[in-house]
């Protein structure tokens, strides 16, 4: 398993060992994306074990150090400080992370005689390695991902009648108040209970254009809903009356 | 804050039509380092890649959140390698990265910790 960049110096000033070829990763042999004075280093690995494995470019062997340090500040409070050393580290680990994570899914493809990697081998792969807790929330987001790219997109405006179906969640009775507090009514069984972290606040899956549809398509559903509240039934139109469609969700 | 477009803003916070939005991760840049992780990957699902950018996001949050811990130990405010490294060697399930943080510390010293880790 011939990795590139064996030989050449590490990025961090404070470790001058160079060769550390126990290491598993390509790149953090060589991480120079904002030192220019190494610039010259990241071309020489042209000369260095290039003869069967192409050439791969320092910065391409990482996650943009900008997007990295965006989700590290999401979990700290706004006054905490990250050094540019931390910052470098937690980029390698992202990469090793990824390909730890590789080698077993690929592992796996090949045991089953498959050529491709799929998205439950990596799945599975990071509860084989530990990441259990990561496994539930991957799958939801897979899911969610392939429904949307099922649905076509005008066929997801046109799901607004199944979706607006409140029977099975709303419970019967007086459910005024319960009905007002209903935001976002699009996908109540995806309601993201673990920390995804989304920038969006509010209902991201609420956009103010698809209110007005809504409200179209939403009275004859409404007034057919003989097992929801009767307060809902009277006043669908009423119930998003109150949610004004121009403000942008923020 | 950039406002999701009319159609991204369905999906899944606008990274997963292809485009990156301001929390997502480049898929491609993770597919190239899938494919050099020197395992002999021939073929890479297009789906792969997404998981991915959701698992290294959860991912960084938790290695972020550990070492942030170690930074209030040390009653500090900034976030330092060695706060990376103490996080690195007191969780089980990131003992793939102790060689790799432990450039910056005495080996010893992290043999040490391994073995009373291992122990317990």
């Amino acid at each position: 398993m011939e990795r590139m960049g064996g030989g050449l110096p590490r990025r961090h000033a404070n470790s001058p060992n160079p060769a550390n070829s126990n290491n598993s990763g390509d790149g953090h042999a060589v991480g120079n994306t904002s030192n220019p004075a190494n610039a010259t280093g990241s071309t020489g690995n042209n000369t260095a074990q290039s003869t069967h494995r192409p050439v791969v470019r320092v910065q391409d062997q990482h996650m943009p150090i900008a997007n990295v340090v965006r989700i590290m500040r999401r979990v700290l409070p706004p006054h905490a400080k990250i050094t540019e050393a931390a910052k470098e580290t937690v980029q390698e680990c992202v990469s090793e992370y990824i390909a730890f994570i590789t080698a077993e899914a690929n592992q796996r493809s090949q045991r089953e005689q498959r050529k491709t990697v799929s998205a439950e081998d990596i799945i599975w792969a990071m509860s084989k390695l530990g990441f259990e807790n990561y496994v539930d929330p991957l799958n939801v987001f897979l899911h969610r991902y392939r429904e949307s790219e099922n649905s076509d997109r005008s066929q997801f405006m046109k799901r607004e009648h199944p979706l607006m179906d409140y029977g099975p969640a709303v419970p019967s009775g007086p459910a005024g108040p319960q009905v007002a507090m209903m935001p976002p009514p699009l996908l109540p069984h995806f309601v993201p209970e673990f920390p995804l972290g989304f920038e969006q606040r509010g209902p991201p899956m609420l956009d103010p254009s698809m209110i007005e549809i809504f409200l179209d398509g939403g009275s004859s559903t409404g007034a057919a809903e003989g097992g929801s509240s009767s307060s809902f039934g009277a006043q669908d139109k009423n119930w998003l009356g109150g949610f004004d469609p121009s403000a942008q969700s923020k | 804050m950039r406002q999701p477009g009319r159609y991204s803003g369905l999906t899944m916070c606008g990274g997963i039509s292809g485009r990156t939005g301001p929390h997502s991760l480049p898929l491609a840049r993770i597919k190239k380092i899938m494919k050099n992780s020197g395992e002999d990957v021939k073929m890479i699902s297009g789906e792969a890649p997404i998981v991915f950018s959701k698992a290294c996001e959860m991912f960084i949050e938790e290695l972020t959140r550990r070492s942030w811990m170690t930074t209030l130990e040390g009653k500090r405010r900034t976030v330092h390698k060695d706060d990376v490294a103490s996080a690195v060697v007191a969780t089980g399930i990131f003992d793939f990265l102790v060689s790799l943080v432990s450039g910056s510390c005495c080996s010893e010293d992290i043999t040490l910790v391994e073995i009373e880790t291992l122990k317990s």
